[in-house]
């Protein structure tokens, strides 16, 4: 089975300090981790890869910094990594990502299935995975909880709804994204670590994908960021309900009612 | 199959709500989508369409007029049993190329988040998930997109100047659901699967509902999260049964967890999770800083506690003073099933 | 550990290299000598377990990947519950075939990336949770007479609870305590002398000069710009606390090591 893995490098939001005075997350010089949803997509990868033979590669579009994330996932398993890095891909929003990353896979060739994460925790889009699905006119399955059966031609996967879950088969290539009920993903041994760091990761820019300039980068994307700001502060005037247990109920009921929560 | 996007603008409009169905009924937040989409609609004087896609799909469109549609495309099919997105892509896609609308919304649920991609980048357009706000720009009529990042530590304003239509995704319970007008009325209008729609596709095997899903504190719109102050695993159990009458998540301070009383999967906070949800009520946590840093972007703060004077009250919008084990069941008899 | 306070070792605490190190060789260069300066000095290596939730390399694998010697009173281990079970097994499994002794027992900080410690993992009944307790229980029942286990105990978090949990720990099979970082006189750790006089207690003395680094641990904000010797801090707890040994953590390798040699006499 080749199975992709994509992987985003992304900023640790939960290690970020708090500014004392805004009571918002520090954001500049926060350390890069591999996406928490990421590792979920990569350990399963190396699961099925141990399952069926083959091979998992992992890609990631970002600065050079990604290649540290690249390597933690060779170091959990992964067979070797690519790295799409490029002035040209900046600026990107997730149609141009997709449409890159689409065309990194198409360039690996042979590939059966891409598995994701649910979403990047810088972003929040969970746009990816199926974006990429699109661009290669494959089938894909989204939060999926569960690999219930595979062979090496086709996948059963336990999806995730609101209402419950259902179980499909789908055919490759194919496109998952999962979620963190799927597995646990392994930590690092340090063999793993130095083992990793002697392997050679290729970067590669819009030549070496066939990448049609009008689609990648800034140009490429379909959305523009037009600002960016600080959510509207705290209320910082806190209403107080006392009074007789059965009192504060009705008063608590009374508030969220004149405040169109209820 | 890329549908070029040289468009010219002036040829999409309307407001297009894509209906989100669960086992065949339409789910509450189309309605609150409706009710955004009017706002937008009437911004521009345009209409309001919602698209139903389904297979034995309940035909509540009178009630989709009523909370503002001005027309329903009904796409009834026994293929579309299950959720089958790339199929409803694949429809999407025709009836956009049919009617050009300016604007599709779609609820940022499974099925919407998974749908919703597929089709913006096949049609070659801008897609917004999670959009907390839509307006419309008053200078050139963009739609104006406001989602947070981050972890909802900032809040983006997205637009797509050169692209049509414009796509969103809404979370439910983010927009008001407007009060219905039962003497509303509106056009049906029915559309079909194309064979050529379901050739590739996924093949479904079983289906399982389940009426009780575990709600989880990533995609909680209401935590209701216990400290120390529940005094043991009889208070969490309080706790989720106050969390069942509201359809909420349970979360957890450090201290609970350290204490054994609930599973660390439950811990908000700096070494736990980090949580933005629209209400997060807090039942005896102090508020040590580790645990605001994972809660405080949180819409608003309702806090419950025998001492007035922790930092957790007085973060909190609302702060209610008392007993818990007495104010709890007391609330839990004043609020109505959401 | 008696004669670790009779002897006056102290423990001094190596943080393992991070998990995201750039410099990961030239960490574990520094490792090794850290390690292998405290063991010559004749004091105890006490190596952390993912603290604060960052991951980091296991001591465990370090001391095997560098080959160091393991003098077993002369090194201690940290073990939270933040590993899945088959992890905590290869852990005590490798703690147990190169010779590690001591072991402090704490629940841990967790983050995103870490796993946890089920109930189910480790048979333990009628908790929703597992903290050190429970790990504790399931290592003396796993591996016994292999270990001697230490556990936290933190002066800061109100009374009651602390000592009804400290309770529990001995219960489980705990031999020694270790404290979070005092920086006084503290009324609580003399009432934990005073109710476990036969126990090996250990303080942790805080060696950074940022005092306000303790402000999580301690649950209150000290300002960043309080004075603060830990030199002087350290002497004055030996003169405090005679009877107890001393954990060192944040220890300047580089500033303060040299000076330790004529502090506890």
């Amino acid at each position: 089975m080749k199975i992709v893995v994509c992987i985003k490098q992304v900023p640790a939001t939960s290690e970020a300090k708090i500014d004392p005075v805004t009571k918002r997350i520090i954001r500049e010089g926060l350390k890069a981790i591999m996406n928490p949803f990421d590792t979920y997509a990569v350990e399963e990868g190396v699961q099925l890869r141990d399952k069926f033979g083959g091979e998992v590669v992992v890609l990631s579009m970002g600065p050079e910094k990604a290649l540290l994330s690249l390597r933690e996932a060779i170091s959990v398993g992964a067979d070797r990594a690519i790295l799409l890095s490029d002035r040209a891909f900046g600026g990107s929003d997730t149609w141009a990502t997709s449409y890159t990353l689409a065309k990194a896979i198409k360039k690996i060739g042979d590939v059966d299935l891409v598995i994701c994460g649910k979403q990047a925790i810088d972003g929040d889009t969970a746009q990816i995975g199926p974006g990429i699905a699109a661009h290669l006119d494959w089938l894909q399955a989204t939060y999926v909880m569960e690999i219930e059966e595979a062979n090496t031609k086709s996948i059963n996967v336990k999806r995730m709804h609101e209402d419950g879950y259902d179980i499909c088969e789908l055919d490759f290539p194919a496109v998952l994204t999962v979620v963190k009920d799927i597995n646990t993903p392994r930590i690092p041994t340090l063999k793993g670590r130095l083992a990793s760091q002697k392997i050679e990761i290729p970067v590669w820019g819009p030549l070496d994908i066939g990448a049609d300039i009008e689609k990648i980068g800034l140009d490429g994307s379909p959305t523009r960021v037009v600002k960016t700001g600080a959510p509207p502060p705290r209320n910082t005037v806190t209403k107080i309900i006392k009074g007789s247990p059965n009192d504060c109920a009705k008063q608590l009921v009374r508030e969220l009612r004149l405040r169109s929560i209820l | 199959m890329i549908i070029s996007n040289n468009i010219d603008k002036s040829n999409y409009s309307n407001v297009w709500v894509v209906a989100e169905l669960l086992s065949g009924k339409i789910q509450p937040v189309t309605h609150e989508l409706i009710g955004a989409a009017r706002s937008l609609a009437d911004a521009k004087s345009s209409q309001v369409w919602v698209v139903v896609m389904g297979s034995n799909v309940e035909e509540k469109s009178d009630l989709l007029f009523a909370f503002g549609a001005d027309k329903v495309i009904i796409v009834d099919d026994i293929r579309l049993s299950g959720f089958m997105d790339e199929i409803e892509a694949k429809m999407m896609l025709r009836l956009i190329d049919k009617y050009k609308p300016e604007t599709v919304l779609y609820a940022g649920t499974t099925r919407g988040r998974a749908l919703a991609p597929r089709v913006a980048v096949v049609a070659n357009c801008g897609l917004t998930a999670d959009c907390t706000e839509l307006g419309i720009d008053p200078v050139n009529g963009d739609l104006l997109q406001t989602r947070p990042a981050f972890g909802g530590n900032i809040m983006a304003t997205i637009r797509s100047s050169n692209h049509r239509p414009q796509m969103a995704t809404v979370r439910p319970r983010v927009m008001k659901c407007p009060v219905p007008d039962l003497s509303r009325s509106g056009e049906i209008i029915r559309e079909n699967i194309q064979d050529s729609d379901a050739i590739k596709i996924k093949r479904i095997i079983e289906i399982f509902h389940s009426d009780e899903t575990a709600v989880n504190l990533g995609d909680a719109q209401i935590i209701i999260s216990g400290g120390r102050g529940m005094k043991g695993p009889e208070g969490f159990k309080l706790l989720r049964k106050f969390a069942a009458s509201l359809g909420s998540a349970v979360g957890a301070s450090r201290a609970a967890v350290d204490a054994g009383w609930i599973s660390y999967a439950n811990q908000v906070g700096q070494t736990g999770q980090t949580v933005q949800t629209k209400i997060y009520i807090s039942c005896g946590i102090s508020g040590q800083i580790q645990h605001l840093v994972g809660m405080q972007s949180c819409d608003m703060i309702i806090a419950i506690d025998k001492n007035p004077d922790t930092p957790m009250m007085q973060l909190a919008d609302i702060a209610v003073v008392g007993d818990l084990f007495e104010v709890i069941p007391e609330i839990m008899n004043e609020i109505p099933k959401l | 550990m008696q004669d670790h306070i009779k002897n006056k070792v102290y423990h001094v605490e190596i943080l393992s290299p991070k998990q995201d190190s750039e410099k990961l060789e030239a960490d574990l260069e520094v490792f090794g000598q850290k390690y292998n300066r405290v063991i010559e000095s004749g004091y105890c290596v006490c190596i952390t377990d993912n603290p604060m939730g960052y991951l980091a390399f296991q001591g465990t694998e370090i001391i095997e990947e560098l080959g160091l010697t393991v003098y077993p009173e002369q090194v201690m281990i940290h073990l939270n519950t933040f590993h899945t079970k088959e992890n905590l097994n290869n852990i005590l499994d490798a703690c147990k075939s190169i010779g590690i002794k001591y072991l402090l027992i704490i629940s841990g900080d967790g983050s995103e990336r870490l796993p946890k410690l089920q109930p189910s993992d480790i048979g333990a009944k009628g908790v929703e949770s597992v903290t050190s307790v429970e790990l504790l229980k399931y290592i003396k029942d796993e591996y016994p007479d292999t270990f001697t286990l230490g556990v936290a105990f933190n002066p800061y978090e109100p009374p009651e609870h602390e000592f009804d949990k400290l309770q529990r720990k001995f219960n489980a099979g705990a031999s020694f305590i270790v404290t979070q970082p005092i920086i006084e006189k503290n009324n609580i750790v003399d009432e934990l002398l005073e109710k476990y006089p036969d126990v090996h207690v250990i303080v942790e003395a805080w060696m950074s000069k940022r005092l306000y680094l303790l402000s999580d641990a301690v649950g209150y904000e000290i300002p960043e710009d309080t004075q603060f010797d830990p030199i002087e801090t350290l002497k004055m707890l030996h003169k405090i606390y005679p009877a107890c040994g001393v954990y060192l953590s944040i220890l300047g390798f580089k500033t303060q090591y040299h000076l330790l040699k004529d502090i506890w006499v």
